[in-house]
């Protein structure tokens, strides 16, 4: 082993995350070096370890997730990492399973914080739904999922680019077409307030008295999964929760919402979360700051005229 | 067609209790079928009504995972098979190992349906593990799903864009739960499901060696919510105004 930690995510901004938490856990031990995993050509944008390694030939970083393995499977049996930290995205996933059966090492996933002890790495991470963190370790080498969200970007410049050829690699499956999602203009992941909508919400055209409160507290709308998988009124993207978007706004306002573990999984990480909801045993009370019992058709009326009362009285 | 569909007979999060220590009790505690697996038993049984054929669930699982395959037969799968080890619950590893050699051993299977993750623990590694094991094309988090004799065409739902992706068969596919509305059993289904054939494996029969894992399980503890659970009183307006003093102070919304 080289005691190189490799990082990498399609996605820019995740693989800065990944490569904080590589470059965070190579300066905690001795003979650890950090290094980005670029492939094809290299981003300029993915900062935060201090070493580059450019992968030439087969795809870029968001080919087809097997073609990606495949790449870093032959670089990784000629350069022998230590370890390597795939960003938890939905192809990050299928990336790092493929490389543990592969390279035949352990897989921990959708670690939160990372470590190294006694030669160990080790990964905190959320399960069942968030009620519970596990502490789980492997030997070296190894693979893990690091979650998104778990690490802040650094400003660390990789000082060296070393380049290795994998040469072709053919993918089993076809990619026809790949097009954007029709979010509109919801970014959930950088709003600082978040107004998210429950089944308390009777019928889809009220959805625009929560809009307008959301416009008003110049916030993003989010929902939780009945609305948009079961009852489809909002697009996919706006589905917080553990197989939707995670969500750490400053602010996130729970209108309607009952407060399953898979919703709070989604959301715990809000700064301050206040919830209003008609059960005054709804779960999502135990999991807010502030709670008011009642319903949201009189309290969304009530908080617009009390935002407008306290910007007219400024 | 030949379709098998993999479910995991999950802890109950919901119903998962903390002992005083900060320990879950995870020894007799509830369990089911894995919320998100009954999504792809659906689409295995779409598959199957539109394309004929047959489907097979399968589980890893101690004895009591039983009860899952149960569930699926009485859905609609034609048979069940049981491989009776425990894998370890957080060793997508060994269960992609076990069940690979299950396939392999019942099969030949045309698809391979899993769901994107279990319920309790959601790593969502098992299927593209068992794809490579497999030697096998795989497609991850399909949320449409067309099969024709020669092949698959399929719309893979990631973060931030949708894709159109072709296969051949056999293949792994993971879906995600928006793709369909899982059936729920009439009575009657639930009482034939008993009579459906189920086979049981163990590791020694396929020739799986119980490798030491490369992962242990050092803690677990219940995450603590540090939420101060204040209640405002009042009527509307008056809880509305109070709401929004207590989110100025907070800081998180401008004054």
């Amino acid at each position: 082993m080289s005691g190189e930690i490799w990082s990498l995510s399609e996605s820019t901004s995740v693989a800065s995350e990944v490569a904080a938490g590589a470059q965070a856990l190579a300066n905690s031990m001795q003979g650890f070096v950090a290094v980005i995993i670029d492939m094809k050509e290299i981003r300029d944008d993915v900062h935060g370890a201090k070493k580059r390694l450019l992968l030439k030939g087969g795809e870029n970083a968001s080919g087809p997730p097997e073609v990606v393995a495949e790449s870093i499977f032959r670089a990784a049996t000629k350069l022998m990492p230590s370890v390597i930290l795939v960003g938890a995205t939905r192809n990050g996933r299928e990336v790092a399973s493929r490389l543990a059966i592969k390279l035949r090492t352990g897989c921990l996933a959708e670690a939160s914080r990372l470590s190294l002890e006694d030669g160990r790495l080790v990964a905190d991470r959320s399960v069942y739904a968030g009620k519970v963190t596990a502490r789980i370790s492997s030997s070296l080498p190894c693979v893990s999922t690091v979650r998104a969200g778990s690490y802040s970007r650094t400003d660390d410049i990789p000082g060296e680019t070393q380049e290795y050829e994998v040469g072709e690699i053919a993918a089993k499956t076809k990619t026809l077409s790949s097009s954007k999602k029709e979010s509109g203009t919801v970014d959930l992941k950088s709003a600082k307030v978040i107004i998210s909508a429950g089944r308390g919400v009777k019928k889809k055209e009220d959805l625009s008295m929560l809009e307008d409160l959301a416009k008003d507290m110049k916030g993003a709308l989010g929902c939780s999964r009945p609305l948009s998988s079961d009852l489809g009124w909002l697009p996919e993207e706006h589905h917080i929760g553990l197989t939707g978007v995670n969500v750490k706004p400053d602010l996130y306002l729970a209108l309607g919402i009952s407060g399953q573990l898979q919703h709070i999984a989604g959301m715990k990480d809000s700064k301050v979360v206040a919830a209003v909801n008609t059960d005054k045993d709804a779960p999502i009370f135990q999991a807010s700051d502030y709670g008011i019992v009642g319903d949201l058709y009189l309290l969304v009326p009530a908080l617009r005229r009390a935002l407008t009362a306290r910007r007219g009285t400024r | 067609m030949k379709i098998a569909v993999c479910v995991k007979h999950a802890v109950d999060e919901s119903e998962l209790k903390i002992d005083p220590s900060g320990k879950p009790q995870l020894d007799g505690a509830a369990t089911k079928m894995g919320t998100f697996d009954k999504n792809a038993v659906e689409e295995a049984l779409r598959v199957k009504a539109a394309a004929g054929g047959e489907a097979t669930a399968i589980t890893v699982g101690k004895a009591e995972a039983k009860k899952s395959l149960k569930e699926a037969l009485a859905m609609g799968a034609d048979r069940g098979v049981h491989v009776v080890v425990d894998p370890g619950a957080l060793d997508p590893r060994r269960t992609s190992e076990l069940l690979a050699a299950a396939l392999t051993k019942t099969g030949p299977y045309d698809i391979i349906m899993c769901s994107e993750g279990s319920s309790d623990t959601y790593t969502g590694l098992v299927p593209p593990m068992l794809a490579e094991r497999l030697v096998l094309p795989y497609i991850g988090y399909v949320r449409k799903l067309e099969v024709s004799a020669s092949g698959v065409r399929a719309e893979r739902s990631l973060e931030e864009s949708l894709e159109m992706v072709e296969s051949s068969i056999p293949l792994v596919v993971s879906v995600v739960s928006e793709i369909n509305e899982p059936r729920y059993p009439t009575l009657i289904q639930i009482m034939q499901a008993s009579k459906k054939p189920v086979q049981e494996l163990g590791a020694d029969q396929l020739g799986t060696p119980d490798s030491p894992p490369a992962t242990t399980v050092l803690s677990m503890s219940a995450q603590s919510s540090n939420r101060k659970r204040i209640i405002i009183e009042g009527s509307p307006d008056e809880a509305a105004a109070k709401l929004l003093d207590a989110l100025v102070k907070e800081g998180v919304i401008q004054a």
